[in-house]
C-alpha cells in the first residue's frame, strides 16, 4: 500500500473567516470560482494573505485582470525563505508594478454579510476587499496514517525512509504528505513541492512492485517563481538558515548580465551564493532578476548535490555563446567573487547590514558612478567621487575615520576604487556587493 | 531645433546615460535627441533622469532587446 495523501492549504482561525468570497487556492477548482468572480467584473479589490509563491501569483495575476491587489505578509518580507536582499529586490519589484504590500503586520478576521466579504481586519487597519485569497502555506495530510499508527517525522509529515518505506511493513507513503531529508544538513525537512513528490512517488511505485530497490537521499528544496517581469530562485540553505544550523557561513552578492553584454536582450540577474567558510562547499544560493534565474540555478543545485566546492564550482566547464552566456557566466563570477573575498583580495559589506551603519554613521559611503547616474538615485548619506576623479579628490576621504564603504553599479568601479584606496594606504575599505543595482532599500 | 541621434548600442553602464548626458547637455531647448541602447539597465535609468532633470521623455520603446528613448530637452 503507498499512502499518497498530499497536503492541504492551511486556513487560519480567524474571525469570519468562512465566509463567502474567501478562498484558498489549491485545485483547479479553485482557480475557476476565483477567475468566474473576475469574469463577472465582481472584484475591485483583493486581498491576499500570505506572501509566499501562491500568493505573489494570485496577486500578480490579479493585477493583470485589473484588479486592485492587496498583500500581507507577516513576516517583514515576502518569499519568507529568501534571504532580506533578495526578497525585497523582488518585492520592490511587486510594488513597482503596483502591488500594495504590507509586511509584518497581521490580518485578524473578517467582516462582511450573507452576500460575501466585504472588508479584511488587519493590525493596520481594515482593507476593503471584494476577494480574499488564503495562502498561509499546506500541511501534511496525515490522519489516515496516523490512525493506522503510522510514525510522522518531526516536520508533522509522514516519516519514511530513503526507499518511501513507513514504520510498518508494506506500507509505503509518497508525494506532499511525507518527511524529506535536506541534502546540505542530512536532517529532516519537508518540501511540499511538485518537483520532490514525483520522484519520493516513482521511488514508493517502483520499490512496492520490483525487487530493484530505488531510493532517494534527499533533496535541496530548488525553487523558482516568476513574478511579473523578473524571477526568484532557490536551491540549498539561505545564508539565514545556515548560520542556524551552525555553519560558519561566507557569501556574496553579485550582478550580471545574463548574456554577453553587447547582444540585444540580455538581461540582469542577481546571485547570492552561500558557502562554508572552512571547507568551501557550496551550501546554497539565490538568484533574482529579468534575466535567466532557472539555468544557473539549476547548475548550481547540481554542484551542491554532488558536494562541489566553490573552486570546483568556479571552473565548470559551461556552455558559452554570446546569445547564451557570458565568457565568465554569473555562476562562475560569483564563485570567483566568493574565493577572492575568502583570499582577502576584496572585503565586501551585504547591502542588508549598510542600513544600519549609515543611520549610526559608522561608515563613510563613496559612490565611484559618473555624477549623472548619481543623481538619478544614490545611497542615503553617500558621496559621489566618479572612479576618475578619485585619486585627484581621495584628500575628501577620511584616511583614518570610518569605514570607506565603496558604490557603483554592479562592483566592477567600486573594484578598482578599492585596489586604489589600498594602494593610497586606506585600511579599512569595502566594497558594497551587488552595488546600487542590488541595493534594495531607500534610495535619495 | 535640432535633432540629434546617439548609437549606444553595446555600450555597457554607464556608457549610454553619460553619453545621453553629455548630448543634452551641448543641446538647446527643445532639440529632441533620439538613443538606441543595448544595456538592460538603461530602460530605468532614462525614466528615472527624465522625471529629475523635467527633460520629456518623448517615446520609450523596447524591439529585439534595444531599448530606442527618445527626448525632448527642456
Amino acid at each position: 500500500m503507498i499512502i499518497a495523501t498530499g497536503a492541504t492549504l492551511f486556513v487560519p482561525p480567524l474571525e469570519n473567516v468562512d465566509l463567502k468570497n474567501i478562498f484558498t487556492l489549491r485545485s483547479v477548482t479553485d482557480a475557476f470560482a476565483i477567475r468566474e468572480m473576475v469574469d463577472m467584473g465582481q472584484v475591485k479589490k483583493a486581498v491576499v494573505v500570505g506572501g509566499g509563491f501562491i500568493g505573489l501569483e494570485v496577486a500578480e495575476n490579479l493585477k493583470h485582470r485589473g484588479v486592485d491587489v492587496t498583500l500581507f505578509e507577516l513576516v517583514p518580507h515576502i518569499l519568507p525563505p529568501f534571504d532580506e536582499e533578495i526578497a525585497l529586490y523582488a518585492q520592490n519589484h511587486m510594488k513597482e508594478k503596483g502591488v500594495n504590500i504590507i509586511t509584518g503586520e497581521k490580518v485578524t478576521g473578517f467582516e462582511g454579510d450573507s452576500e460575501g466579504v466585504k472588508r479584511v481586519i488587519t493590525s493596520v487597519g481594515n482593507f476593503e476587499a471584494d476577494i480574499v485569497i488564503l495562502s498561509i502555506g499546506v500541511r501534511p495530510n496525515v490522519s489516515l496514517a496516523k490512525s493506522a499508527g503510522i510514525e510522522l517525522g518531526v516536520t508533522g509529515a509522514i516519516k519514511v525512509n530513503k526507499f518511501m518505506e513507513t514504520n510498518i511493513k508494506d506500507i509505503y507513503a509518497a508525494g506532499d504528505c511525507v518527511e524529506n531529508v535536506n541534502l546540505v544538513t542530512g536532517k529532516a525537512a519537508w518540501y511540499p513541492m511538485g518537483s520532490t513528490s514525483n520522484k519520493t512517488g516513482r521511488i514508493a511505485g517502483q520499490n512496492c512492485v520490483s525487487d530493484l530497490k530505488d531510493s532517494l537521499d534527499g533533496v535541496l528544496g530548488t525553487t523558482i517563481v516568476k513574478l511579473f517581469d523578473i524571477s526568484a530562485a532557490k536551491t540549498g540553505l539561505s545564508e539565514r538558515d545556515a548560520i542556524k544550523e551552525g555553519f560558519e557561513v561566507e557569501t556574496v552578492l553579485v550582478p550580471m548580465d545574463d548574456r554577453a553584454h553587447y547582444y540585444p536582450g540580455h538581461k540582469n540577474i542577481i546571485t547570492k551564493l552561500i558557502a562554508d567558510k572552512k571547507t568551501h562547499r557550496v551550501l546554497g544560493a539565490q538568484i533574482v532578476g529579468e534575466g535567466v534565474t532557472d539555468k544557473p540555478i539549476d547548475t548550481i543545485a547540481t554542484a551542491i548535490t554532488f558536494g562541489a566546492d566553490l573552486e570546483g564550482l568556479s571552473k565548470l566547464d559551461l556552455a558559452y555563446a554570446p546569445p547564451f552566456s557570458t565568457a565568465m557566466s554569473s555562476t562562475l563570477v560569483a564563485a570567483n567573487v566568493l574565493l577572492n573575498k575568502e583570499n582577502q583580495k576584496v572585503k565586501g559589506i551585504n547591502p542588508s547590514k549598510l542600513p544600519e551603519k549609515i543611520v549610526s554613521k559608522e561608515a563613510n559611503v563613496v559612490d565611484v558612478r559618473e555624477e549623472v547616474e548619481f543623481f538619478i538615485s544614490a545611497i542615503p548619506e553617500s558621496v559621489n567621487i566618479p572612479i576618475n576623479e578619485l585619486e585627484s579628490r581621495c584628500g575628501e576621504i577620511d584616511k583614518d575615520g570610518k569605514t570607506v564603504i565603496l558604490v557603483c553599479k554592479v562592483g566592477r568601479r567600486a573594484y578598482t576604487a578599492y585596489k586604489k584606496l589600498k594602494g593610497l594606504g586606506y585600511k579599512d575599505v569595502k566594497i558594497l556587493e551587488g552595488g546600487s543595482t542590488a541595493y534594495p532599500y531607500e534610495m535619495k | 531645433m535640432a535633432e540629434k541621434f546617439i548609437n549606444a548600442r553595446g555600450l555597457q553602464c554607464p556608457g549610454p546615460i553619460v553619453e545621453l548626458f553629455k548630448t543634452v547637455k551641448s543641446s538647446e531647448s527643445g532639440d529632441v535627441i533620439t538613443i538606441e541602447v543595448t544595456d538592460c539597465g538603461f530602460k530605468k535609468d532614462i525614466a528615472a533622469w527624465c522625471k529629475k532633470t523635467g527633460n520629456e521623455l518623448v517615446n520609450l520603446e523596447e524591439n529585439d532587446g534595444a531599448v530606442k528613448a527618445v527626448i525632448k530637452k527642456l
